[in-house]
């Protein structure tokens, strides 16, 4: 029997979804494979002790000393506005003392946790990935490869690692500043004392919650060096590509977040 | 020395098409050609910078892609690269950037003042001085001198073969003509093989012992200087007569 060539009628707008979608699975897949290949080297090099402990103290003060004040007022703001939306809100229906109970809750699972990472993605990520961007394009890592030294060992196994410690130790600090923001902030607005503050705090409180904020922490901190390396050494096209790359990372770092976030609660709060 | 055998590259469309070449120990080599024919893509295919799609590079008779987990190691310590703009590291200073032409293992069983002899010597050799430059951070040196401190990096390890991308490209006519003759003097009292990757063709022929030329993916003459000055490749003397063309504007321009 003779089998009909002729093509079947597809939609113009079909063809161009599926073949959109096959780029972009390819290009998730590329990099998917590339974070792996080089997470695999991070790994490597940590295991055979090739990473310098001070290229990781200096990442940690860069990541960390350095980003205090950015923290100490992102964490500042957050408690407060949490505490005068909450007593705008519960002023109405709940004992005042709940106010304790939101603001913690919400500082301790959420706020400090994401909001610290997202302050990071701005100050260390993009730093990161326009560092090693412009590295690449004047062919520094090039170089570093000349001379047998392992670019993964010397810029991304410390910036890692340095992330890791770095970030819950920052959700610590902002934990706290944003819980004091929060209680000082209650008690001007709507007189909440702070041992009735502190009372609320206790009513709903678990241990667990603080692992919880700290799981994602640490999480957050591994995620944000990884990409932003990972971005940082795929660029290509001069001071342009820097830019562009620079950019797609910083979109990818807040999606990332937003995505793992989102995934926490089904995970850990079951 | 250094032997490539059937080299192919392709990145969106293909640069080298089975590049054969040999080049033999203490010669100076000048790879020639247009823009964009893959000459730095075949210099750095010699450090694995950039892996061929096919064919094998074997330097100092050791293969570097076929030649076991080891080969790659071994070859960059015998090879210093100077790169197009130099590529020194932006964090450090002119003494850490030289340090890190000394291979890690020796570094680590080395004295530091031993260290720091072989820098101060990898520094004079290049014309510059220690003394002042040796704090200074690449940042506040100016191309010439950035261009130096590559070489000085490049030399410190104590290569047995050394390339050269596009030495020259962006210097004044005092610092390229400052720059060849380090070149010819470093080649010389280090008794190292040389390749050089070069858009001054003129240079390149007054240094050279033998010169190549890639066009198209391909090799398209390898010789003498005096054979490629006189070459009858309609393709040749078109390359030869638009880089003396061009060399003439430089000067004529520089003049002015």
């Amino acid at each position: 029997m003779k089998r009909s060539t002729r093509a079947l009628p597809v939609p113009s707008f079909v063809v161009r979804w599926l073949s959109g979608f096959g780029r972009a699975s390819a290009v998730t897949l590329d990099h998917a494979g590339a974070l792996g290949i080089l997470s695999a080297g991070i790994a490597k090099a940590i295991v055979q002790r090739r990473v310098r402990s001070k290229d990781v103290l200096r990442q940690m003060y860069i990541m960390g000393v350095q980003s205090l004040p950015i923290v100490f007022v992102t964490a500042s703001l957050a408690g407060i506005v949490t505490s005068q939306q909450g007593g705008y809100q519960l002023s109405q229906t709940s004992p005042a003392y709940l106010l304790g109970t939101l603001v913690v809750q919400s500082v301790v699972l959420e706020l400090g946790p994401l909001l610290t990472a997202i302050v990071l993605v701005g100050r260390i990520g993009a730093r990161i990935t326009a560092e090693l961007g412009t590295m690449v394009v004047s062919e520094q890592i090039d170089a570093f490869e000349a001379l047998g030294r392992d670019p993964v060992a010397i810029l991304a196994a410390p910036r890692v690692i340095a992330g890791v410690i770095t970030m819950p130790i920052l959700v610590g600090f902002a934990d706290v500043i944003g819980i004091g923001a929060g209680m000082v902030s209650a008690n001007l607005s709507t007189g909440l004392g702070t041992e009735a503050f502190l009372y609320g705090a206790r009513l709903f409180w678990h241990s667990w919650d603080l692992f919880y904020g700290f799981s994602k922490a640490v999480v957050f901190g591994l995620i944000i060096p990884l990409v932003s390396v990972h971005m940082g050494l795929r660029t290509k096209g001069g001071a342009a590509g820097v830019g562009l790359t620079t950019t797609q990372a910083v979109m990818f770092m807040i999606l990332a977040l937003l995505i793992i976030d989102a995934m926490f609660p089904p995970l850990l709060l079951q | 020395m250094i032997n490539y055998r059937n080299i192919h590259k392709a990145f969106d469309q293909p640069v080298l098409e089975g590049i054969d070449l040999r080049v033999d120990a203490g010669e100076m080599f000048a790879l020639f050609g247009p823009s964009g024919t893959g000459k730095s893509v075949l210099l750095k295919t010699t450090l694995s910078l950039i892996v061929p799609d096919r064919g094998d590079v074997e330097v100092d008779g050791i293969s570097v892609y076929h030649g076991g987990p080891d080969a790659l190691e071994r070859v960059r310590r015998r090879v210093g690269y100077v790169f197009q703009n130099a590529a020194l590291f932006d964090s450090l200073n002119v003494y850490e950037n030289v340090a890190m032409g000394i291979p890690e293992e020796e570094l680590a069983r080395s004295a530091k003042l031993d260290v720091a002899r072989r820098v101060w010597s990898a520094i004079e050799i290049v014309n510059l001085e220690p003394a002042e430059v040796m704090a200074k951070i690449p940042v506040e040196l100016s191309g010439g001198m950035r261009k130096r401190v590559g070489i000085a990096r490049a030399i410190v390890g104590r290569p047995k073969v050394l390339l050269w991308d596009e030495p020259t490209t962006g210097l004044d006519p005092v610092n390229t003509a400052a720059v060849e003759r380090l070149i010819t003097r470093l080649s010389e009292e280090l008794e190292v093989t040389s390749l050089l990757v070069t858009h001054d063709v003129e240079g390149g022929l007054m240094m050279c012992d033998r010169v190549a030329m890639l066009d198209g993916g391909h090799l398209l003459f390898c010789g003498t200087p005096d054979e490629f000055r006189t070459s009858p490749d309609p393709r040749v003397r078109a390359f030869v007569d638009r880089a003396a063309a061009e060399a003439a504007l430089d000067n004529g321009t520089n003049a002015a």
